[in-house]
């Protein structure tokens, strides 16, 4: 089986699926003549052309609104917004607008358009563009909002937000573009709301989103070394929400810890943690520890970046405050 | 024309009184009365497969483009028979894709750049249809507007980007909150054309509503269609707009766009007292029947509510 | 400026009742001197100004019922500012009362640190899991602490006088697991057995007169009557004068029952079951003896309802049938007591200095001294052996 960079695994998605539907476009900044700030939409513009590959000014509240509209008249944009932390300006577009469109037309509206960004924490960008903050999202049900771990869940699960008839949040994780991993020849899509298991195991279950998967597989490997065997869910999506693989888990093994790139406070583990407390209080062995990023905003300091962000040291301190 | 104006008019004012006199009705509403030169104008000079982006003040644009007035009214009563299944309210009734109204936002301004992405679509399928957009001059102070606007300009979208300047955004005096002359002014900041009509002259605005889709259809891009007119009342059905001046609401009462309309038409004989007499009653019918519909119209269950979160 | 606040007069009280104020605001007091009349659970009595000053604010309205610790009324002086009441409970500067010394808080009962998972194990095991160790992080009880509880619990205990080689080298012909009622019933009743405080008293009862008149009603109606019938009518009638042993303890809430439904053990193939007989003591012998019957059968053939096995207040106990003298049963929990008896059998007995023949039984009541003490336990056995010697108290 090949193996392909994270970046190549999205580019490949998104130009089979370009082939496959000529009403998918691209919309955003240097994504044509740059082909792309991390290289994901590399030779698109040269093959597509700039009615298909378009390069947008400066202007994330446009390419947010511009991608609903030609979602609601008939095309499939797939929108870019470079960094996170910009998701904020257009904010009005996805979260006030295109989550609540469908439910405020009583069902009449369909809004199929994706919106793709990344996020840089691990490279030194600064706290104003390094954010990750999926979580925002629970509030505004209404989007699916996916986050791949690796090359071939990367292909696999865009390809399929692109297929969606739901406006699609698609977090890329900046410090993967450039692993590698195997990713199949055959065309193959990942279905949207359903956790992967990563790993299987019966002491502990530490479900784990994005970069932060490879740490928790990392912390795994370890911690079996120690006579811990630890379950690895990845939930791929995170609205909706498979609960059920991670309760049932849960269930199994006893101890949670949820480990992700979010600040602590209001993060993805904090909805998790509520959730399994809900539905399997009598099988919990211990208290569910979430690890995640500090309550701050992102320091530059190269050091102080690490220690601000979940590690997989970080998930075994956590595993060994559980199981002692 | 005039028939689309006088149900606006009917329409609104029975809304207003289900609001304010029978107190059936509750919560923000936003009426067109006094506009309906715009809708009827720009909207009538539409073919059937040209696209609009509507606004919360939007109930004057569906009643203008067609929408029938039964679920007009019952999505106002929140009702299951309603637009928007009674979901969406008085900000969003006017969405009816059928007829071509894709959205309507309660977001000032941020319909634009929705407008623009319709554009850009319809640019794509290549059949010379046209996006249409409303939108009040508060809305072009707005960071959603100017993007919006300029990524039409600069990709030559055919939209007619229609701004209806009724002077003021709730209280704010138009003069005082936009730093140009005057909203056709913006346009230039983006090099796209500009155009504007007197907003209570149904036939002017028509005209240039006309020239503007035109130009669109040919490919030459989009328009910024300043329409200048003046609400009725206030900003919401609850707001007296007492911050107007008594004499400018005098001085706009008598340029009423549906009274010097049917004087027109008297005048050059293109019409009857009784033609008129006779719409007046058939929409004071149609009207009445929209609000007993409405009033025996079902609510949805609570239940069947999460279906409508994510599109199946 | 000084605090009055409500004081804690028993270890169990909450909260206190304002019944009168003796002084009103601007009066001056001297240390000591009562100010207001509270009733706590029991009695009334007045609280005193803690110190001399003037009553410069009564919070409260006579009728409230105020939460022990909180503030009731302040004394200082006048031109001292009022401190903000925020509400929750002042820390105790209690006015010492007349008649009661205020007592200090109740103990505060240490729950152990325990798993939810952990703490479902044991409460399906019934184990009480505060006499488990933890051995998680703070001394957490965990899941794995629990289950060796429950093993442990059920291994087999060594034989007294025996070495552990000898056991260990004895093979095993079968292994049975443990399943089904035979399971079911040994949980039950090692979970009595280490819940309860069981003591046993005996006393012999003359069968004379009874078998007598159990001949008598054979005779009256052609139906057989068994001996257990008369002895579970007499528990149940001896109960109506012995509420107390007519009950259950849970946790510690001693529950009183206003029905008496005597359960009869009953051997089945399958093992031992305790259907009830609901309201015993208003039913007649006849009655309770065809009861008997018919749950019998039934039981036996498996076809007892749920409601057949709930609800017993106290149980009978009979292994007469199978040559058995005197045996001492185990409770049936969360019952407080069980009566077994053994078979009736001819024995000389002394009657005025001379010997006689008697039909004898021996009656065994176990109790839970938790509940109740030897000296009503004996009284309740006493009235059942009176009313089994002389039947015609039973009707």
């Amino acid at each position: 089986m090949p193996e392909l960079t994270y970046a190549e695994a999205l580019r490949q998605a998104l130009r089979e699926e370009m082939l496959r539907d000529p009403r998918v476009i691209l919309m955003g900044e240097e994504i044509g003549v740059f082909e792309g700030v991390y290289k994901v939409t590399r030779g698109l513009l040269k093959e597509f052309g700039p009615e298909r590959v378009r390069d947008t000014p400066i202007s994330e509240a446009a390419i947010a609104g511009a991608a609903v509209g030609a979602a609601l008249a008939g095309l499939k944009p797939v929108a870019e917004i470079m960094y996170m932390d910009f998701v904020t300006i257009c904010l009005d577009q996805i979260a006030t607008n295109a989550a609540k469109m469908r439910f405020m037309s009583g069902g009449k509206l369909k809004v199929p358009f994706v919106l793709r960004t990344q996020y840089s924490l691990g490279r030194m960008h600064g706290a104003q563009h390094s954010q990750f903050y999926p979580s925002i999202f629970f509030q505004v049900p209404g989007l699916k909002v996916v986050l791949p771990s690796t090359p071939h869940d990367a292909k696999g699960l865009l390809k399929a937000s692109i297929r969606e008839d739901n406006p699609v949040v698609f977090v890329e994780s900046g410090a993967l573009y450039r692993t590698k991993g195997p990713v199949p020849e055959e065309e193959y899509l990942l279905p949207l709301g359903q956790c992967d298991i990563k790993r299987k195991g019966d002491d502990l279950t530490i479900v784990a989103v994005s970069r932060v998967v490879g740490e928790a597989l990392t912390a795994a490997a370890k911690l079996e070394e120690q006579g811990v065997s630890a379950e690895v869910i990845d939930p791929r999506t995170i609205q909706p929400l498979d609960k059920n693989t991670i309760v049932e888990s849960v269930k199994k093994t006893g101890r949670l810890i949820i480990a992700s790139d979010d600040v602590k406070s209001g993060g993805i583990g904090s909805e998790i943690s509520a959730i399994v407390v809900e539905e399997a209080f009598d099988s919990l062995d211990a208290p569910i520890l979430r690890v995640a990023s500090a309550d701050m905003p992102i320091p530059f300091s190269p050091p102080l970046e690490q220690a601000y962000m979940p590690n997989a040291q970080k998930i075994m301190e956590a595993a060994k405050k559980l199981i002692g | 024309m005039l028939r689309k104006m006088i149900e606006i008019r009917r329409f609104e004012e029975r809304v207003e009184r289900l609001f304010l006199q029978e107190g059936t009705l509750i919560g923000p509403s936003h009426l067109y009365l006094g506009q309906e030169a715009v809708a009827a104008g720009a909207i009538s000079a539409l073919n059937d497969d040209d696209l609009i982006v509507s606004t919360y003040r939007g109930h004057g644009h569906a009643i203008a483009r067609g929408v029938p007035l039964n679920p007009l009214m019952a999505e106002l009563f929140g009702k299951a028979t309603g637009t928007c299944k009674g979901l969406g309210g008085s900000m969003h009734v006017s969405i009816f894709p059928e007829k071509g109204i894709l959205y309507a936002s309660a977001i000032v301004g941020s319909g634009v750049p929705i407008a623009a992405g319709v554009g850009l679509a319809l640019q794509q399928a290549g059949k010379r249809q046209v996006a249409m957009t409303f939108f009040g001059d508060g809305a072009t102070n707005t960071g959603a507007f100017h993007e919006g606007m300029n990524l039409a300009a600069v990709w030559k979208l055919p939209v007619v980007f229609v701004c209806e300047n009724n002077l003021y955004a709730m209280s704010t005096r138009a003069d005082k909150a936009i730093a140009t002359e005057s909203v056709a002014d913006r346009a230039e900041a983006y090099r796209m054309r500009a155009m504007a009509a007197d907003g209570n002259d149904v036939v002017a605005v028509f005209l240039s509503a006309e020239e503007a889709i035109e130009n669109a259809r040919k490919g030459e891009g989009p328009t910024l269609l300043e329409c200048i007119t003046y609400k009725l009342k206030g900003h919401g059905v609850y707001d007296k707009a007492e911050y107007r001046p008594k004499e400018e609401v005098e001085e706009w009462r008598k340029r009423d766009p549906i009274d010097t309309f049917e004087a027109k038409l008297l005048k050059m004989k293109l019409t009857a007292q009784a033609d008129i007499d006779r719409i007046e009653k058939e929409v004071a019918a149609s009207v009445e029947e929209s609000v007993t519909f409405a009033k025996s119209s079902p609510i949805l269950p609570f239940e069947e509510l999460s279906n409508f979160v994510y599109a199946r | 400026m000084f605090r009055v606040a409500m004081p804690r007069l028993d270890p169990g009280m909450q909260s206190g009742k304002i019944v009168e104020w003796l002084k009103k605001e601007g009066d001056r007091v001297e240390k000591d001197v009562p100010i207001v009349r509270i009733e706590g659970e029991k009695t009334t009595f007045e609280v005193n100004s803690p110190g001399a000053g003037v009553v410069r604010k009564l919070l409260f309205e006579p009728g409230t019922d105020v939460q022990v610790g909180q503030t009731i009324a302040l004394v200082g002086e006048p031109n001292e500012t009022l401190p903000v009441e925020t509400g929750a409970p002042a820390a105790p500067e209690p006015a010492v009362a007349q008649q009661v010394t205020v007592a200090p808080a109740g103990p505060r009962i240490q729950e152990p640190s325990a798993s939810p998972v952990a703490r479902k194990m044991a409460r399906e095991a019934g184990i009480d899991i505060s006499k488990i160790k933890g051995s998680g992080p703070g001394g957490r009880i965990v899941r794995e602490d629990v289950q060796k509880a429950i093993d442990q619990m059920r291994s087999q205990p060594q034989a007294v006088g025996f070495s552990a080689q000898a056991a260990r080298a004895v093979p095993i012909a079968r292994t049975i697991k443990l399943a089904g009622k035979r399971k079911a019933t040994a949980e039950r009743l090692s979970y009595g057995f280490h819940t309860t405080v069981p003591v046993t008293i005996t006393m012999e009862a003359r069968m004379d007169t009874m078998l007598g008149h159990r001949k008598e009603l054979h005779n009256k109606t052609g139906e057989e009557i068994s001996i257990t019938a008369y002895v579970v009518k007499a528990a149940a009638k001896a109960l109506e004068d012995h509420q107390m042993i007519n009950s259950s303890l849970e946790g510690d809430e001693l529950r009183l029952y206003s029905d008496i439904n005597v359960a009869v053990a009953i051997n089945t193939p399958d093992g031992l079951v305790a259907p009830i007989i609901p309201q015993t003591n208003k039913r007649s012998i006849l009655e309770i003896s065809r009861g008997i019957r018919d749950l019998t059968e039934r039981a036996i053939q498996n076809k007892l309802a749920v409601t057949d096995l709930t609800g017993g207040t106290f149980t009978v106990t009979n292994l007469g049938g199978f040559g058995v003298d005197l045996f001492a049963p185990i409770i049936n929990p969360p019952q407080c007591a069980i009566l077994g008896f053994g078979r009736t059998s001819e024995k000389p007995v002394i009657i005025e200095k001379q010997v006689q023949v008697a039909s004898i039984t021996t009656l065994s009541l176990v109790f839970d001294h938790r509940i109740v003490d030897g000296v009503p336990a004996a009284q309740y056995l006493q009235r059942v052996k009176e009313l089994l010697e002389d039947p015609k108290k039973l009707e």
